[in-house]
């Protein structure tokens, strides 16, 4: 039975971002057991040609769409639906993407799940992965009424090297103005931090060190390896224990150094995204079940409070 | 000002979820500890900042859930929250955003709010999808990720600041009603004042029961199956004492050239 599968492409000033050639990866996996059509719809304000490889494309130009609103992107993705009659709408997880997915899916009287990693499919039905119970278990769901929304991982469904040819391209120029929302302003706080960009070892602390005295612990830890830096998850910086511009992950930085070493940090994917490229990564946690020791190479299943001092005393010993 | 908080109560994150037989879901031991979502505890204290601001403003906490549930509204309310509403449900099922969002609506549905909060996801199942689906069901404009929020007291709307990947920020403008969607860092919960603890004592956590039949007939996403989450990495777990395992620890940095 064939159906139709549609993609919203992230773009920025109108034009499409890698993460879109992800997204349509995830759909080719349905398609090809479902022998699915694949249209991406491109809101924006678009203003020169274009086309993606593997799927045709459905450009949806509006002035009212030269930057991203909820409500634009919203009335656009509702505009493609009446045109594709898609059974799955496909979106990347991202700040754009969480922020209207739900939306769509509830006008739509559809089914929705985000922060989809992976898909399985078993004869004539597909079931989609998602991480829940802080990350402790894998999640399979089955979906009930059509149209299903869901949010794909950026990362969980990587890009094929090669290139399709690209689809058919159309243009609909429509009318969208948002119009509950106003004064739309974008900024980049400066979150610069050179120590951070060019450490090699970075031992980061979570909300596991439970609070500011142990910081002194961890720093410690740091300057028992040349060219280190110290780090945070999101709770770490929140709770004022760490700069927000040692924030790593999703909202934070992207650090990929020789030896990660975190403590007291649970795993979330959040914080994941923005160490997952670490050469080596070590965990000191004392929930042996934590999301955390997924990620690691060494894992270390100890109250911090006990471990590190311990550590420090080894270091000690082979100075002397 | 009339605003709604929308709480969830989460199990602690360092207790095991323990996955039934038919592997369907996992339920958490008798001695399990819960708490307030931290990003709701967020949103309250939100609600409650724009209350001192704005005199004549009420907040309104609601949540689904079973009794248990109970402890967490009461927290809000010893916050400072002037009214809880408990939707009951005598289930620790899995209960779905879609449904969640379809209950929390008709909920609101006389009570015209002006400002709906939600925090960004909840820590246990990190959906992010009860807050932007009940704004859909209810028609007003929402916003995720909202790490600043200030009422345009005389124009009938708000200004947020959304923060996005990269912590990038974006600011906008929301007609009222709408609903936030409130990200961590956005200020810090405060702890209940002696006073609001002996008032919350006296105020009486509102109870509307749900029919659990009610919650079959609109499900729309299950869970099939439910299993241990695999691993990206094939980390070794070290065994021994502490000063064991700081010994091993040392030596394998030490061969990686790191020490
Ligand atoms: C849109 C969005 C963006 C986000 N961006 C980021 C981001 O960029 N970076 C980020 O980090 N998070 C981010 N988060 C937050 C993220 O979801 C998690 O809430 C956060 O990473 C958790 O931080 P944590 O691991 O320090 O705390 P927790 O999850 O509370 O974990 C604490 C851990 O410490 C352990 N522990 C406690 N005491 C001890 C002890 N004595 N010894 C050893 N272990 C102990 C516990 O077992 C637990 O595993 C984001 C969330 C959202 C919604
Ligand atoms: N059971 C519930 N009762 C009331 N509000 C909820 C409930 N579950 C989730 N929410 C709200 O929706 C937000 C996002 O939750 P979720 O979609 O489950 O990630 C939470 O931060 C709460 O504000």
């Amino acid at each position: 039975m064939s159906h139709s599968i549609m993609i919203m492409c992230e773009q920025s000033e109108g034009r499409i971002l890698a993460v879109t050639d992800e997204l349509i990866a995830c759909a080719t996996q349905i398609a090809d057991h479902y022998d699915s059509r694949l249209t991406a719809v491109l809101p924006g304000l678009i203003t020169e040609p274009c086309s993606i490889s593997g799927a045709d494309l459905l450009v949806i130009n509006s002035p009212g769409l030269a930057q991203y609103t909820c409500e634009g992107w919203e009335k656009a993705a509702l505009l493609a639906t009446e045109q594709i009659k898609p059974k799955i709408i496909i979106i990347a997880h991202t700040s754009t993407g969480y922020d209207y997915a739900p939306r769509l899916a509830a006008l739509l009287e559809g089914c929705c799940l985000t922060s989809v990693s992976g898909i399985e499919i078993t004869g004539d039905s597909i079931s989609y992965r998602r991480s829940g119970f802080h990350g402790k278990l894998d999640l399979l769901y089955g979906v009930g009424k059509a149209p299903l929304v869901i949010t794909v991982l950026p990362g969980a469904f990587p890009a094929p090297d090669w290139q399709a040819e690209p689809g058919i391209t159309r243009i609909i120029d429509a009318d969208i103005k948002p119009k509950l929302t106003s004064h739309v302003q974008f900024s980049i706080p400066d979150q610069s931090n050179t120590e951070l960009d060019h450490a090699e070892v970075i031992v980061a602390a979570g909300k596991g060190i439970g609070q500011a005295e142990n910081l002194l612990m961890i720093r410690d830890m740091a300057s028992c390896f040349k060219r280190s830096a110290i780090a945070g998850s999101r709770v770490a910086c929140d709770n004022g224990w760490i700069e927000y511009n040692a924030q790593v992950g999703l909202t934070g930085k992207k650090v990929s150094p020789l030896l990660y070493v975190a403590c007291g940090i649970s795993g979330s994917a959040q914080h994941i995204s923005g160490m997952k490229d670490s050469k080596t990564v070590v965990s000191i946690n004392r929930d042996p079940e934590a999301a955390i020791f997924r990620y690691s190479d060494i894992c270390i299943v100890e109250d911090l409070e006990k471990f590190i001092p311990a550590f420090l005393q080894e270091a000690k010993k082979h100075q002397s | 000002m009339r605003i709604l908080t929308c709480i969830k109560q989460v199990p602690d994150p360092e207790s095991r979820p323990m996955i039934n037989q038919e592997k369907t879901w996992a339920e958490y031991g008798e001695y399990t500890s819960y708490w307030i979502n931290r990003y709701d505890e967020h949103a309250v204290e939100e609600a409650l900042r724009i209350r001192e601001m704005i005199p004549g403003t009420t907040v309104d906490i609601v949540s689904i859930g079973p009794e248990r549930i109970k402890s967490a509204i009461r927290r809000c309310l010893e916050m400072g929250a002037d009214r809880g509403f408990h939707l009951f449900i005598d289930s620790e099922d899995y209960l779905s955003p879609s449904i969640k969002s379809r209950l929390i609506a008709e909920f609101c549905h006389d009570m015209k709010y002006d400002l709906i909060l939600t925090g960004v996801m909840s820590e246990d199942m990190m959906s992010g999808q009860t807050g932007p689906m009940l704004a859909a069901r209810l028609g007003i404009p929402s916003a995720t990720s909202v790490m600043k929020l200030s009422v345009n007291g005389l124009e009938g709307s708000i200004q947020v600041e959304r923060e996005l990947d990269s912590g990038h920020r974006c600011s906008m403008d929301l007609t009222l009603p709408a609903l936030v969607g409130v990200q961590s860092g956005i200020n810090r919960p405060r702890y209940p004042s002696l006073s609001n603890v002996m008032r919350a004592k006296n105020t009486e956590i509102i109870q509307i029961r749900l029919e659990n039949s009610l919650l079959k007939v609109v499900s729309c996403e299950t869970v099939e199956k439910i299993q241990e989450a695999g691993s990206d990495r094939a980390g070794i777990r070290l065994e021994g004492t502490t000063a064991e395992k700081a010994a091993v620890l040392w030596r394998m940095l030490r061969e990686k050239s790191l020490l």
